[in-house]
């Protein structure tokens, strides 16, 4: 079998132990990686109601087969577990050295049960791991842990670690690597939390699997430089995904002041260009040629990168317009490892909150020092109030009452990331099916409902659009695991995809095989939460509603007294329903998960709840 | 003549060497018509929106207008 080690690292740290188990190649080609290896072994692993914080959960790394392979942009690394933010799958990916040296050291999932007795970080050598004390980091952030690890084993090293945030169970801790990048929004970094397990570090010297090593190496290499002469011609990376920003404001897509508003005067304040202008650094992932990680000094001085996401929610949607500010803000999120896109939605949600008078407190929109005192409670859980912080805005919003609920802006517990979809129906659809939790990389369908169809078109074009982005985005570059700029920013063909495989694994496979695998990854998923919440209804589906209600329509602009309509949104999501051929639940029908090969998974979701 | 307003996102900003401008042009200008103006490359995929609405390159220019002018982003 190449392409794939055929290993899996199981380590336990409740009995420090550890074990090398193998599967086979049925296995590697039913799920093939990443997300797909992720979902399977937590499904059949995890009993029903685990809590995700408890010793039961499983912190999963997985990587997929051409992942670490010198090609277009192969640096990836999938971390999943059940989600302690939603209670349903949940898992991310990040840039990281890890990528490359798990391979090589011959794994392509690392399975972590159990719970240390004490703070802990892992030092895997190829077939040895060490658990070692990590009371000398242990209430550090990223940056001063990262250093740290980096002196005792080099910055070749791959290195995935947790902040404060994730030490104190905040619920959407994400984890870290390398010089800003994070994965894994739904609370991954907690779960690491949970098992008093600070950072994990891999090393390997063994070589990869590969079909056809020499093909491949003038494939990859030849294809890294394509991708860069595209960029260097379009000038993508000049401001990289911040480009966007200028264009939400301009078509009534910002976050504004907890997304009440879709655009504000002061906007351009914080944009590309001023990204652009102020860049110290760029950073970028291995096996990158597009490096979109544009870093600034802060309001402090420090070294910060950013991206639209973080700028969307830690700028705009706080009302916070100086550039610096944000940075600081996107700055400490990084250091103590949390989400930036929850953690400024909350914030938003609760200076909303004030506002309207659901709660007191002296939080404003447009207050940056009080911002950067807010994420530390959130970080340390300090007080009542930052562990209402730290819990996320849903938990938040049902402790206030008040009808807050109504705009706290998550699907299904998971914060939504920076774009307004109070009057962009497809891509509110794209947020209520993503399988995580509200989060705008399984699918992304702006530009198209724009441009290319009227954007207050309910009909099945739409479905269709968020189903073929969620198999490319959600499925093949998550289960392949590799970053998806090149193929969505600057048209590098999906069908690169299918040759890299190939050439990694003797297979000679389509990209038409690539969205069968990705349907089963998405049924699965489904039967994921099902089995966890078998009452399951299409209104788990549903965004916030206060994008539905008339009275939050923007006054002016392009979208003025324009909002979301329910009975069309419901139409909008029987039509996608209909196209993945799940019921009117929103539940994979017993012929489609026999046609998926999901047999044995609906004959477990059947204990739960019935299938049609 | 009209006058309008032309904004342009990411890469277009270094590629014609300006963020945003009026321009003063005949009436009747098109879409199409202001993008040779400003010599936009026509083979680069854009979209165009007028007032913050799509807008076809046959459609006419009208005084007032505040045009878009942005490459085909795909949400990061």
């Amino acid at each position: 079998m190449y392409g794939w080690t055929g290993n899996i690292l199981r380590i336990n740290l409740t009995n420090r132990t550890y074990n090398k188990e193998s599967f086979d190649e049925k296995f590697a080609l039913k799920w093939v990686g990443g997300r797909g290896f992720a979902l399977k072994i937590l499904w059949d692993e995890l009993k029903r109601g685990v809590d995700p914080l408890g010793p039961e959960n499983k912190f999963i790394v997985a990587v997929g087969p051409i992942a670490g392979i010198p090609a277009p942009n192969t640096g990836k690394t999938v971390v999943a577990a059940k989600s302690p933010l939603t209670g349903g799958y949940g898992d991310g990916n990040l840039g990281t050295r890890v990528t490359e040296q798990m391979r090589k050291a011959g794994y392509d999932v690392i399975i972590i049960e159990g719970q240390a007795n004490k703070p802990t970080y892992l030092y895997i050598e190829d077939d040895k791991v060490e658990f070692l004390p990590a009371h000398e980091i242990w209430g550090k952030g990223t940056y001063e842990t990262q250093e740290w690890l980096y002196g005792k084993y080099g910055k070749g090293a791959g290195i995935l670690s947790i902040g404060q945030g994730g030490e104190n169970l905040n619920l959407y801790a994400m984890v870290r690597s390398l010089e800003g990048r994070a994965g894994g929004r739904p609370g991954m970094g907690a779960v690491m939390g949970s098992k008093k397990l600070k950072a994990i570090v891999v090393k390997g010297s063994k070589p990869i699997p590969v079909a056809d090593p020499e093909g491949m190496k003038v494939l990859g290499r030849d294809d890294l430089r394509k991708v860069q002469q595209i960029d260097k011609e379009t000038g993508w990376s000049l401001q990289g995904t911040t480009g966007v920003l200028a264009w939400c404001n301009e078509v009534a897509a910002l976050p504004v002041r907890n997304m009440r508003k879709t655009h504000h005067p002061d906007a351009w304040k914080i944009d590309g260009e001023r990204l652009n202008a102020a860049r110290v650094a760029t950073y970028g992932c291995p096996n990158c040629t597009m490096r979109c990680g544009i870093t600034i000094l802060d309001h402090e001085g420090r070294k910060s990168e950013l991206d639209y996401e973080n700028i969307g929610l830690l700028g705009s949607n706080l009302e916070i317009f100086e550039l610096d500010q944000v940075a600081s803000l996107n700055y400490l999120c990084d250091d103590y490892g949390l989400d930036t896109i929850s953690a400024g939605g909350t914030l938003a949600f609760y200076a909303d909150a004030i506002d309207h008078g659901a709660i007191e407190g002296d939080f404003r929109f447009g207050d940056a020092e009080k911002a950067k005192e807010l994420l530390r409670l959130a970080a340390l859980r300090e007080g009542k109030l930052g562990n209402m912080l730290a819990d996320g805005s849903m938990r938040m919003s049902r402790r206030i009452g008040h009808g807050s609920e109504a705009y706290a802006m998550h699907v299904k517990g998971m914060e939504i990331s920076a774009y307004n979809c109070k009057f962009i129906p497809g891509m509110a659809l794209a947020y209520g099916t993503s399988p995580i939790g509200a989060h705008h990389k399984e699918s992304w369908v702006i530009t198209f409902e724009i441009k290319q169809t009227a954007r207050d078109s309910y009909g099945p074009e739409k479905a269709a659009k968020v189903i073929e982005l969620q198999r490319i985005r959600g499925g093949l570059f998550e289960f392949i695991v590799a970053c998806r700029f090149p193929w969505i920013e600057l048209g590098w063909d999906v069908k690169n995809y299918a040759l890299y495989f190939n050439k990694v694994t003797g297979l000679n496979w389509s990209v038409e095989d690539f969205w069968k695998v990705a349907d089963r990854i998405y049924s699965l998923m489904k039967f994921f939460w099902v089995r966890e919440f078998p009452a399951w209804n299409r209104k788990m589906d549903y965004p916030p509603m206060v994008w539905f209600d008339p009275d939050n329509a923007d006054k002016e602009g392009p979208i003025a007294g324009r909002v979301l309509e329910l009975d069309k949104y419901d139409r909008l999501l029987d039509y996608y329903y209909e196209q993945r051929r799940w019921d009117s639940r929103g539940i994979p029908t017993q012929k489609t998960a026999e046609e998926l090969g999901l047999i044995e998974e609906a004959a477990e979701v059947k204990k739960y709840t019935q299938l049609e | 003549m009209i006058k309008i307003t032309v904004k342009l996102i990411g890469p277009f900003v270094y590629k014609l060497g300006f963020s945003e401008k009026e321009l003063t042009l005949p009436e009747g200008t098109t879409v199409d018509g202001l993008c040779a103006a400003i010599n936009l490359d026509p083979t680069r995929p854009r979209v165009i929106t007028r007032n913050g609405r799509a807008v076809a390159p046959a459609e006419k220019l009208e005084d007032g207008d505040r045009i878009v002018i942005s490459p085909l982003y795909s949400g990061g």
